[in-house]
Protein backbone atom coordinates (compact mmCIF):
# COMPACT_ATOMS: atom_id res chain seq x y z
CA UNK A 1 0.00 0.00 0.00
CA UNK A 2 2.58 2.33 0.81
CA UNK A 3 3.28 3.08 -3.05
CA UNK A 4 0.08 3.66 -3.70
CA UNK A 5 -0.36 6.67 -1.16
CA UNK A 6 0.54 9.15 -3.30
CA UNK A 7 -1.63 8.20 -6.20
CA UNK A 8 -4.42 7.69 -3.70
CA UNK A 9 -4.15 11.38 -2.87
CA UNK A 10 -4.05 12.25 -6.43
CA UNK A 11 -7.20 10.63 -7.11
CA UNK A 12 -9.28 11.80 -3.98
CA UNK A 13 -8.12 15.43 -4.70
CA UNK A 14 -9.06 15.27 -8.43
CA UNK A 15 -12.60 13.72 -7.66
CA UNK A 16 -12.83 16.56 -4.61
CA UNK A 17 -12.23 19.16 -7.40
CA UNK A 18 -14.04 18.14 -9.79
CA UNK A 19 -16.88 16.97 -7.47
CA UNK A 20 -16.81 20.91 -6.45
CA UNK A 21 -16.50 22.42 -10.18
CA UNK A 22 -20.11 20.66 -10.88
CA UNK A 23 -22.02 20.82 -7.78
CA UNK A 24 -21.21 24.51 -7.84
CA UNK A 25 -22.53 24.65 -11.47
CA UNK A 26 -25.67 22.79 -11.00
CA UNK A 27 -26.06 25.04 -7.73
CA UNK A 28 -25.54 27.95 -9.99
CA UNK A 29 -27.93 26.87 -12.64
CA UNK A 30 -30.72 25.99 -10.48
CA UNK A 31 -30.36 29.87 -8.72
CA UNK A 32 -30.53 30.97 -12.02
CA UNK A 33 -33.56 29.24 -13.07
CA UNK A 34 -35.22 29.97 -9.74
CA UNK A 35 -34.12 33.35 -9.45
CA UNK A 36 -35.40 34.11 -13.45
CA UNK A 37 -38.30 35.58 -12.99
CA UNK A 38 -37.10 38.37 -10.43
CA UNK A 39 -35.62 40.25 -13.56
CA UNK A 40 -38.11 38.89 -16.05
CA UNK A 41 -41.78 39.23 -14.45
CA UNK A 42 -42.14 42.71 -14.47
CA UNK A 43 -44.63 44.93 -16.53
CA UNK A 44 -44.03 48.30 -18.17
CA UNK A 45 -45.62 51.05 -16.85
CA UNK A 46 -49.32 51.94 -18.04
CA UNK A 47 -51.27 55.23 -18.87
CA UNK A 48 -54.87 54.29 -17.06
CA UNK A 49 -58.14 56.99 -17.71
CA UNK A 50 -59.50 57.01 -14.41
CA UNK A 51 -62.68 59.24 -15.60
CA UNK A 52 -63.50 62.93 -17.05
CA UNK A 53 -61.79 66.08 -15.57
CA UNK A 54 -65.20 67.49 -14.77
CA UNK A 55 -65.82 65.29 -12.36
CA UNK A 56 -63.41 65.67 -10.42
CA UNK A 57 -63.67 68.31 -7.92
CA UNK A 58 -61.36 71.06 -7.30
CA UNK A 59 -59.26 71.32 -3.80
CA UNK A 60 -59.83 67.95 -2.44
CA UNK A 61 -58.72 64.36 -3.23
CA UNK A 62 -60.76 62.55 -5.72
CA UNK A 63 -60.42 58.55 -5.10
CA UNK A 64 -59.50 56.38 -8.33
CA UNK A 65 -59.19 53.05 -8.96
CA UNK A 66 -56.67 52.17 -11.64
CA UNK A 67 -57.15 49.14 -13.45
CA UNK A 68 -55.17 47.38 -15.92
CA UNK A 69 -53.95 44.09 -17.02
CA UNK A 70 -50.53 42.88 -16.31
CA UNK A 71 -49.12 39.31 -17.33
CA UNK A 72 -47.76 37.45 -14.60
CA UNK A 73 -45.96 34.96 -15.60
CA UNK A 74 -48.02 32.50 -17.97
CA UNK A 75 -50.77 34.16 -16.49
CA UNK A 76 -52.95 36.68 -17.22
CA UNK A 77 -53.98 39.00 -14.66
CA UNK A 78 -55.94 42.18 -13.51
CA UNK A 79 -54.71 44.30 -11.30
CA UNK A 80 -56.21 47.16 -8.95
CA UNK A 81 -54.29 50.11 -7.44
CA UNK A 82 -55.37 52.84 -5.43
CA UNK A 83 -54.65 56.66 -5.94
CA UNK A 84 -55.60 60.19 -4.92
CA UNK A 85 -56.05 62.95 -7.28
CA UNK A 86 -56.47 66.12 -6.84
CA UNK A 87 -57.12 69.04 -9.21
CA UNK A 88 -56.49 72.65 -8.73
CA UNK A 89 -57.79 74.38 -11.66
CA UNK A 90 -56.05 72.82 -14.82
CA UNK A 91 -53.62 71.16 -12.60
CA UNK A 92 -53.33 67.81 -11.39
CA UNK A 93 -51.55 65.88 -8.82
CA UNK A 94 -51.60 62.47 -8.16
CA UNK A 95 -50.46 60.41 -5.02
CA UNK A 96 -50.24 56.43 -5.03
CA UNK A 97 -52.32 55.27 -1.80
CA UNK A 98 -49.58 52.64 -1.19
CA UNK A 99 -48.71 53.00 2.25
CA UNK A 100 -44.70 53.41 2.39
CA UNK A 101 -44.48 50.90 5.37
CA UNK A 102 -45.69 47.85 3.95
CA UNK A 103 -47.85 48.41 1.45
CA UNK A 104 -51.49 48.70 2.95
CA UNK A 105 -53.70 51.29 1.22
CA UNK A 106 -53.92 54.57 2.90
CA UNK A 107 -57.59 56.61 3.78
CA UNK A 108 -58.06 60.24 3.13
CA UNK A 109 -60.22 61.83 6.01
CA UNK A 110 -61.11 65.26 5.13
CA UNK A 111 -61.64 66.79 7.89
CA UNK A 112 -58.09 66.27 9.22
CA UNK A 113 -56.68 66.92 6.31
CA UNK A 114 -54.32 64.08 6.38
CA UNK A 115 -53.76 60.41 5.07
CA UNK A 116 -53.94 57.58 7.49
CA UNK A 117 -53.06 54.29 7.49
CA UNK A 118 -55.22 51.43 8.66
CA UNK A 119 -52.90 48.65 9.20
CA UNK A 120 -50.08 50.86 11.81
CA UNK A 121 -51.38 54.05 12.27
CA UNK A 122 -48.97 56.15 9.95
CA UNK A 123 -50.26 59.29 9.27
CA UNK A 124 -48.80 61.51 6.09
CA UNK A 125 -50.35 65.08 5.56
CA UNK A 126 -52.39 67.12 2.86
CA UNK A 127 -48.48 66.85 0.61
CA UNK A 128 -48.64 63.55 0.94
CA UNK A 129 -45.60 63.91 3.70
CA UNK A 130 -45.14 61.05 5.99
CA UNK A 131 -45.70 63.09 9.96
CA UNK A 132 -45.95 60.66 12.18
CA UNK A 133 -46.11 56.40 12.45
CA UNK A 134 -43.78 54.00 10.81
CA UNK A 135 -43.52 55.35 7.28
CA UNK A 136 -40.28 55.98 6.11
CA UNK A 137 -41.18 57.63 3.06
CA UNK A 138 -43.44 60.48 1.41
CA UNK A 139 -46.52 58.51 -0.66
CA UNK A 140 -45.32 58.52 -3.83
CA UNK A 141 -46.00 61.44 -6.36
CA UNK A 142 -47.81 59.37 -9.77
CA UNK A 143 -47.73 60.86 -13.16
CA UNK A 144 -51.18 62.54 -14.43
CA UNK A 145 -51.94 64.00 -17.58
CA UNK A 146 -55.32 65.31 -19.12
CA UNK A 147 -56.06 64.18 -22.36
CA UNK A 148 -60.08 65.41 -24.82
CA UNK A 149 -60.77 65.85 -20.97
CA UNK A 150 -59.98 62.67 -19.66
CA UNK A 151 -57.93 61.95 -16.90
CA UNK A 152 -54.74 59.33 -17.15
CA UNK A 153 -52.50 58.42 -14.34
CA UNK A 154 -49.20 56.22 -14.38
CA UNK A 155 -49.11 53.40 -12.69
CA UNK A 156 -45.64 53.81 -11.81
CA UNK A 157 -44.32 56.26 -9.89
CA UNK A 158 -42.04 58.54 -11.86
CA UNK A 159 -38.02 57.47 -13.19
CA UNK A 160 -36.39 59.20 -10.52
CA UNK A 161 -39.72 61.59 -9.70
CA UNK A 162 -38.85 64.05 -7.14
CA UNK A 163 -40.36 63.08 -3.57
CA UNK A 164 -42.68 65.91 -2.02
CA UNK A 165 -40.66 67.53 0.67
CA UNK B 1 -7.07 4.99 9.75
CA UNK B 2 -6.81 7.06 12.57
CA UNK B 3 -6.62 10.62 11.47
CA UNK B 4 -6.12 13.93 13.18
CA UNK B 5 -9.79 15.20 12.87
CA UNK B 6 -10.22 19.22 13.91
CA UNK B 7 -12.97 21.57 14.96
CA UNK B 8 -16.84 21.07 14.23
CA UNK B 9 -16.12 17.26 12.75
CA UNK B 10 -13.93 15.99 15.70
CA UNK B 11 -16.76 17.61 18.01
CA UNK B 12 -19.37 15.65 16.53
CA UNK B 13 -17.33 12.59 16.05
CA UNK B 14 -16.59 12.50 19.68
CA UNK B 15 -20.25 12.52 20.80
CA UNK B 16 -21.53 9.81 18.24
CA UNK B 17 -18.37 8.09 16.73
CA UNK B 18 -19.24 8.01 13.05
CA UNK B 19 -16.48 8.98 10.95
CA UNK B 20 -14.52 5.54 11.45
CA UNK B 21 -17.33 3.29 9.98
CA UNK B 22 -18.28 6.22 7.34
CA UNK B 23 -14.37 6.64 6.12
CA UNK B 24 -14.44 2.43 6.08
CA UNK B 25 -18.08 1.77 4.81
CA UNK B 26 -18.59 4.32 2.78
CA UNK B 27 -15.10 6.17 1.77
CA UNK B 28 -12.97 2.96 1.35
CA UNK B 29 -15.45 0.32 0.81
CA UNK B 30 -13.48 -2.44 -0.45
CA UNK B 31 -15.15 -3.80 -3.79
CA UNK B 32 -14.44 -7.09 -5.76
CA UNK B 33 -11.44 -7.05 -8.12
CA UNK B 34 -12.21 -7.76 -11.80
CA UNK B 35 -15.43 -5.50 -11.73
CA UNK B 36 -15.73 -3.97 -15.26
CA UNK B 37 -17.96 -1.34 -16.58
CA UNK B 38 -21.20 -3.52 -16.35
CA UNK B 39 -21.35 -3.33 -12.64
CA UNK B 40 -21.74 0.67 -13.34
CA UNK B 41 -25.42 0.51 -14.32
CA UNK B 42 -27.03 0.48 -10.92
CA UNK B 43 -24.94 3.40 -10.12
CA UNK B 44 -25.91 4.88 -13.15
CA UNK B 45 -29.50 4.63 -12.31
CA UNK B 46 -29.27 6.03 -9.12
CA UNK B 47 -27.40 8.83 -10.38
CA UNK B 48 -29.71 9.72 -13.21
CA UNK B 49 -32.73 9.25 -10.36
CA UNK B 50 -30.42 11.86 -8.48
CA UNK B 51 -30.55 14.22 -11.50
CA UNK B 52 -34.29 13.56 -11.82
CA UNK B 53 -35.81 14.95 -8.51
CA UNK B 54 -32.82 17.55 -8.33
CA UNK B 55 -34.18 18.70 -11.89
CA UNK B 56 -37.95 17.47 -10.70
CA UNK B 57 -37.64 19.54 -7.48
CA UNK B 58 -36.86 22.77 -9.52
CA UNK B 59 -39.79 22.30 -11.91
CA UNK B 60 -42.42 21.78 -8.84
CA UNK B 61 -41.40 25.64 -8.18
CA UNK B 62 -42.91 26.88 -11.85
CA UNK B 63 -45.26 23.76 -12.55
CA UNK B 64 -49.42 23.85 -12.21
CA UNK B 65 -51.15 20.87 -12.21
CA UNK B 66 -55.05 21.91 -13.21
CA UNK B 67 -56.58 21.80 -17.12
CA UNK B 68 -55.99 25.64 -17.31
CA UNK B 69 -52.45 26.30 -16.18
CA UNK B 70 -50.77 23.09 -16.69
CA UNK B 71 -50.07 23.63 -20.99
CA UNK B 72 -49.03 27.58 -20.11
CA UNK B 73 -47.16 26.95 -16.97
CA UNK B 74 -45.04 24.12 -18.82
CA UNK B 75 -44.93 26.52 -21.64
CA UNK B 76 -43.98 29.32 -19.74
CA UNK B 77 -40.80 27.08 -18.13
CA UNK B 78 -39.78 26.05 -21.19
CA UNK B 79 -39.43 29.53 -23.15
CA UNK B 80 -39.58 32.05 -20.91
CA UNK B 81 -37.75 30.86 -17.64
CA UNK B 82 -33.61 30.90 -17.89
CA UNK B 83 -32.59 27.43 -18.27
CA UNK B 84 -35.95 26.14 -18.36
CA UNK B 85 -35.33 24.12 -21.73
CA UNK B 86 -31.85 22.76 -19.84
CA UNK B 87 -33.69 21.86 -16.73
CA UNK B 88 -36.85 20.52 -18.18
CA UNK B 89 -34.51 18.55 -20.94
CA UNK B 90 -32.35 16.83 -18.36
CA UNK B 91 -35.86 15.72 -16.32
CA UNK B 92 -36.48 14.05 -20.34
CA UNK B 93 -33.59 12.71 -21.18
CA UNK B 94 -32.63 11.45 -17.36
CA UNK B 95 -36.21 9.81 -17.37
CA UNK B 96 -35.52 8.11 -20.74
CA UNK B 97 -32.10 6.94 -20.10
CA UNK B 98 -33.32 5.79 -16.49
CA UNK B 99 -35.16 3.53 -17.81
CA UNK B 100 -32.62 2.51 -20.17
CA UNK B 101 -29.73 1.84 -17.99
CA UNK B 102 -32.44 -0.20 -15.50
CA UNK B 103 -32.87 -2.50 -18.71
CA UNK B 104 -28.99 -3.15 -18.57
CA UNK B 105 -28.67 -3.48 -14.86
CA UNK B 106 -31.09 -6.31 -14.98
CA UNK B 107 -29.85 -7.63 -17.96
CA UNK B 108 -26.40 -7.76 -16.44
CA UNK B 109 -27.97 -9.02 -12.98
CA UNK B 110 -29.56 -11.84 -15.15
CA UNK B 111 -26.24 -12.70 -17.42
CA UNK B 112 -24.09 -12.98 -13.84
CA UNK B 113 -26.45 -14.73 -11.63
CA UNK B 114 -26.63 -12.20 -9.29
CA UNK B 115 -30.64 -12.76 -7.71
CA UNK B 116 -29.64 -16.38 -6.81
CA UNK B 117 -28.64 -17.19 -3.26
CA UNK B 118 -27.39 -14.82 -1.00
CA UNK B 119 -29.40 -12.03 -3.25
CA UNK B 120 -32.73 -12.96 -3.99
CA UNK B 121 -34.41 -10.18 -2.29
CA UNK B 122 -31.95 -7.20 -3.91
CA UNK B 123 -33.79 -9.31 -6.89
CA UNK B 124 -37.58 -8.87 -6.01
CA UNK B 125 -36.54 -5.30 -4.50
CA UNK B 126 -35.13 -4.42 -8.01
CA UNK B 127 -37.78 -5.89 -9.47
CA UNK B 128 -40.71 -3.10 -7.79
CA UNK B 129 -37.82 0.00 -7.94
CA UNK B 130 -38.50 -1.10 -11.76
CA UNK B 131 -41.99 -1.07 -11.41
CA UNK B 132 -42.10 2.25 -9.87
CA UNK B 133 -39.81 3.89 -12.33
CA UNK B 134 -42.36 3.12 -15.23
CA UNK B 135 -45.44 4.70 -12.65
CA UNK B 136 -43.31 7.44 -12.79
CA UNK B 137 -42.92 7.52 -16.53
CA UNK B 138 -46.49 7.06 -17.19
CA UNK B 139 -47.72 9.84 -14.83
CA UNK B 140 -45.04 12.27 -15.98
CA UNK B 141 -45.73 11.51 -19.77
CA UNK B 142 -49.43 13.76 -18.83
CA UNK B 143 -48.19 16.47 -16.86
CA UNK B 144 -47.69 18.52 -20.04
CA UNK B 145 -51.21 18.46 -20.95
CA UNK B 146 -50.72 18.43 -24.76
CA UNK B 147 -52.45 16.30 -27.22
CA UNK B 148 -49.50 13.57 -26.83
CA UNK B 149 -49.82 13.67 -22.89
CA UNK B 150 -53.56 13.38 -23.01
CA UNK B 151 -53.92 10.27 -25.73
CA UNK B 152 -50.93 8.44 -24.06
CA UNK B 153 -52.67 8.36 -20.73
CA UNK B 154 -55.89 7.60 -22.86
CA UNK B 155 -54.81 4.35 -24.31
CA UNK B 156 -52.58 3.53 -21.13
CA UNK B 157 -55.62 3.74 -19.35
CA UNK B 158 -57.73 2.29 -21.51
CA UNK B 159 -55.14 -0.71 -21.18
CA UNK B 160 -56.22 -0.80 -18.05
CA UNK B 161 -59.86 -1.00 -18.30
CA UNK B 162 -59.89 -3.89 -20.78
CA UNK B 163 -58.91 -6.27 -17.23
CA UNK B 164 -61.99 -8.46 -17.13
CA UNK B 165 -65.03 -7.20 -14.34
CA UNK B 166 -62.69 -4.95 -12.40
CA UNK B 167 -61.39 -3.27 -15.62
CA UNK B 168 -64.12 -0.20 -15.45
CA UNK B 169 -63.72 0.67 -11.85
CA UNK B 170 -59.78 0.24 -12.19
CA UNK B 171 -60.12 2.92 -15.00
CA UNK B 172 -62.26 5.20 -12.43
CA UNK B 173 -60.38 4.63 -9.94
CA UNK B 174 -57.03 6.27 -11.70
CA UNK B 175 -58.57 8.50 -13.90
CA UNK B 176 -60.91 10.19 -10.87
CA UNK B 177 -64.26 9.08 -12.16
CA UNK B 178 -65.16 9.29 -15.91
CA UNK B 179 -63.85 11.51 -17.60
CA UNK B 180 -59.87 12.23 -17.84
CA UNK B 181 -59.66 15.76 -17.01
CA UNK B 182 -58.78 18.00 -13.90
CA UNK B 183 -59.09 15.00 -10.96
CA UNK B 184 -56.62 12.90 -13.03
CA UNK B 185 -54.35 15.35 -13.91
CA UNK B 186 -53.67 16.59 -10.22
CA UNK B 187 -53.59 12.77 -9.20
CA UNK B 188 -51.55 12.00 -11.62
CA UNK B 189 -49.13 15.34 -10.64
CA UNK B 190 -49.31 14.05 -6.63
CA UNK B 191 -48.72 10.34 -7.20
CA UNK B 192 -45.49 11.79 -9.99
CA UNK B 193 -43.75 14.18 -7.39
CA UNK B 194 -45.02 12.74 -3.58
CA UNK B 195 -46.20 9.12 -3.39
CA UNK B 196 -44.07 7.59 -6.12
CA UNK B 197 -40.76 9.29 -4.84
CA UNK B 198 -41.92 8.32 -1.02
CA UNK B 199 -41.64 4.67 -2.20
CA UNK B 200 -38.65 4.70 -4.49
CA UNK B 201 -36.90 5.97 -1.59
CA UNK B 202 -38.19 3.26 0.68
CA UNK B 203 -36.93 0.98 -1.79
CA UNK B 204 -33.67 1.94 -2.58
CA UNK B 205 -32.62 2.48 0.75
CA UNK B 206 -33.43 -1.06 1.08
CA UNK B 207 -31.45 -1.98 -2.37
CA UNK B 208 -28.68 -0.16 -1.07
CA UNK B 209 -28.39 -1.59 2.34
CA UNK B 210 -29.02 -5.15 1.30
CA UNK B 211 -26.33 -4.70 -1.07
CA UNK B 212 -24.14 -3.59 1.67
CA UNK B 213 -24.80 -6.65 4.05
CA UNK B 214 -24.28 -9.18 1.43
CA UNK B 215 -20.85 -7.32 -0.80
CA UNK B 216 -21.25 -6.87 -4.50
CA UNK B 217 -21.62 -10.15 -6.25
CA UNK B 218 -18.15 -11.72 -7.72
CA UNK B 219 -17.70 -11.05 -10.79
CA UNK B 220 -17.51 -14.77 -12.80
Amino acid sequence: MEHNSGRRRLCKAGLAGIGTIFGLSALGGGAVFLGSPALTNKSEGQWIEVGALDDFEEDTYNQVVLEFSIQDGWAYATQKMLAYVRRRGEKLYALSAVCTHLGCNVRWEEERGEFVCPCHAGVYDKEGKNIAGPPPHPLPKLPVKVEDGTVLVYNKQEEGGESHG
Amino acid sequence: MAKERRGLIKALDDRFHFMDSFEKDVLDHPVPPRLNFMYCFGGITFFLFCLLCVTGLLMAAYYVPSPEAAYASVEYLQFEVTLGSIIRGLHHWSANLMILFICLHMIRIVITGSYKNPMEFHWISGVFLFLLTLGFGFTGYLLPWNMRAYWASKVGIGMATTIPKAGEFIGNVVRGGEPLGALTLSRFFATHVIYLPILTLAFLGLHFWMIRKTGVAEPL
